[in-house]
């Protein structure tokens, strides 16, 4: 799932591709300012976020809900010289750019850095105002996929997206689906003073990093009979799930830190924050995870204790979870949650199976 | 000699009010290789498509008032193909095509008959024979291949990066002032035309700049993608132009 990018350019577009590569370089080279050129996208940690996540929009987006199309453009157009007001993954986004500095203070010449796409499907006479308000916040965001209504996910996978995030629930299931990474965030309800010198990213387990194999056993057969079976089978990897990947990017990330001695200093924090008990469940986490050969900072077992008072603790810039309970949790004590639509979980509510209507067959 | 005849099957517009566009016969059918005295209608050619979704266009502005002028007016060129002329035309009254005249000449003619006829648009795959139309004074573009995915919405796409030779402005800005009024009349909501704008090498200063420029001229983007760099081939398939507008230098002013 959302493999790691291929290092090579496929048969035959290679020319095109260095020489778009090429002159960009040269066209941002010979900008008067001291903008940071975008990295290469193949070597790069390509990051999408959408128009209402980056911003705050629930306003204008009531606008299009009750009034239309056209008024909610032009209202947009009308309003295009006001900056909008943060969204719920602009922290990250900010976090993801302090990260971006350090590396080019380290590695001058590399390519390997977070590259933020503006990937939404709003019209592109919206898109003036999306742009002065990044110009407002100087946000390093060079690259954007405006599409009017279409669909992002052909856009997401032909730049080799490392993960979505959307407040739309139905994309980010499509993304996850074509096996890219994908979250629905949340606006927590609360604030909380976030790090601006390390970003911290905190992951749930089972149905996030790992597949749903064992959530499907606590779903129906109980707990008794999950923690017997994640004691048989300690040793054997669960099998990834749809974050892995992006846990894996942000562990390479980490390293280069770690080559120039940075390991104290490194300005990428990853957690692990599970319900599973490190008594009983935890150790086959952590033996995946060491099979994987991916490091994790902190894990943290709460044994069914709930979420929300450790992430405040913990404050990362954004908490994937698969279960709406937790994100819920999270959000009400001021976490940045982001919804993973994976797996068993989404058919439960609180422990009870949603009734489906039924399906023809 | 040039000889130009009407289409009687279709309905004449006005053309001071038109958006006048010039096809070449051998694009929109396939000519090649085709027997003169046989009276099979011609196969569809590169642009067919294109012609189709400019129809489709025109119905959508008409739905919307009867009355309008504002409307796509196809000429067909037909350089050297005297010879079939007569099939030419039964072709196109096969197909029912909305083509409001026809225009034989010699090759050496070409040119002058679209500035006689008042071209707007000369639309061509021929990137040549687009440059040589942009130097004589008459906005071009390139016609491209049919996409994968065959769409009933009639697709523009204007490129920021400059070409290698810049074309002439002020064509290409009186047709994107038609064209973004032929916009505005179908409603942000309407799916039969996209205006997009792809910026390849630049960034969001760029992109942004050429989205103003097209604003200027009367031209509302519906979509825009900017890529600073990445690759355009895999843009530029998902995109799926009918018309692409491949100089961008003026939209950088």
């Amino acid at each position: 799932m959302s493999d790691m990018k291929p290092n090579e350019a496929p048969e035959g577009d290679e020319n095109g591709e260095e020489k778009d590569w090429a002159a960009a370089k040269a066209f941002f080279e010979n900008l008067k300012t001291n903008k940071p050129r975008p990295p290469k996208p193949r070597y790069a940690v390509t990051i999408a976020v959408s128009s209402r996540t980056l911003f705050n929009m629930v306003a204008e987006r009531k606008i299009y809900e009750e009034d239309g199309m056209e008024k909610y453009v032009a209202y947009q157009v009308e309003h295009e010289n006001e900056p909008l007001k943060p969204g719920a993954a602009f922290p990250f986004v900010k976090a993801l750019m302090t990260v971006n500095a350090r590396l080019r203070e380290l590695y001058p010449d590399s390519e390997e850095l977070f590259d933020i796409v503006l990937m939404t499907n709003n019209h592109a006479q919206v898109g003036v105002r999306l742009i002065n308000s990044i110009n407002h916040y100087d946000l390093t965001i060079e690259r954007f996929c405006m599409t009017g209504g279409q669909s992002p996910i052909g856009y997401l996978k032909a730049y080799m997206t490392n993960l979505y995030l959307s407040k739309d629930s139905e994309k980010v299931t499509e993304a996850i689906e074509e096996g890219i990474a994908a979250a629905t965030m949340f606006m927590p309800e609360t604030e909380i003073k976030l790090s601006d010198t390390q970003l911290r990213v905190a992951f749930d387990g089972d149905a996030v990093l790992f597949s749903d194999e064992s959530e499907i056993i606590v779903k129906q057969h109980g707990l008794d009979t999950f923690f017997e079976h994640e004691r048989e089978f300690e040793n054997k990897p669960l099998a990834q799930g749809p974050l892995k990947c992006f846990l894996e990017a942000l562990g390479k990330l980490q390293r280069k830190f770690y080559a120039k001695n940075e390991r104290m200093n490194c300005p990428i924090r990853t957690f692990l924050v599970t319900a599973r008990s490190a008594a009983s469940s935890g150790a086959r986490v952590l033996k995946t995870l060491r099979s994987w050969g991916l490091e994790i900072d902190e894990a943290l077992f709460l044994a069914g204790a709930p979420k929300g008072p450790l992430l405040e603790k913990i404050k990362p810039h954004i908490f994937f979870d698969d279960q709406m309970f937790h994100i819920e949790g999270a959000k009400e004590l001021g976490t940045i949650a982001a919804h993973v639509p994976y797996g068993i979980g989404q058919k439960y509510h609180r422990g009870k199976l949603i009734e489906q209507p039924a399906k023809d067959k | 000699m040039v000889s130009t005849v009407r289409n009687p099957e279709a309905k004449q517009k006005d053309a001071q009010r038109a958006l006048v566009v010039a096809l070449t016969c051998q694009e929109l059918f396939h000519l090649g290789g085709a027997e003169v005295s046989s009276s099979e209608p011609y196969a569809p050619g590169v642009a067919f498509p294109l012609l189709q979704a400019m129809q489709v266009v025109n119905e959508r502005l008409l739905e919307l008032n009867p009355e309008e002028t504002l409307l796509f007016d196809v000429v067909l060129l037909a350089a050297d193909c005297q010879q079939h002329q007569d099939r030419i035309i039964a072709t196109t009254r096969h197909y029912g095509l909305d083509v409001s005249r026809f225009c034989f000449c010699s090759r050496d003619e070409f040119t002058h008959l679209l500035l006689r006829e008042r071209t707007h648009l000369f639309l061509c795959t021929d990137a040549r024979q687009v440059a040589t139309a942009s130097h004589t004074g008459v906005a071009a573009a390139l016609l491209q291949p049919a996409p994968s995915r065959p769409t009933q919405q009639l697709r523009v796409l204007f490129c920021t990066d400059p070409a290698d030779r810049p074309g002439t402005s002020q064509q290409v800005c009186q047709v994107a002032g038609l064209l973004g009024a032929m916009r505005s009349r179908l409603g942000v909501a309407c799916g039969a035309l996209s205006i997009i704008l792809l910026t390849v090498q630049g960034g969001r200063e760029s992109c942004g700049r050429a989205l103003l420029t097209l604003r200027s001229w009367g031209l509302g983007v519906d979509e825009a993608y900017c890529l600073a760099g990445a690759p355009g081939g895999p843009a530029l398939s998902l995109l799926a132009p009918h018309i692409l507008f491949p100089d961008g230098s003026a939209l950088q002013a």
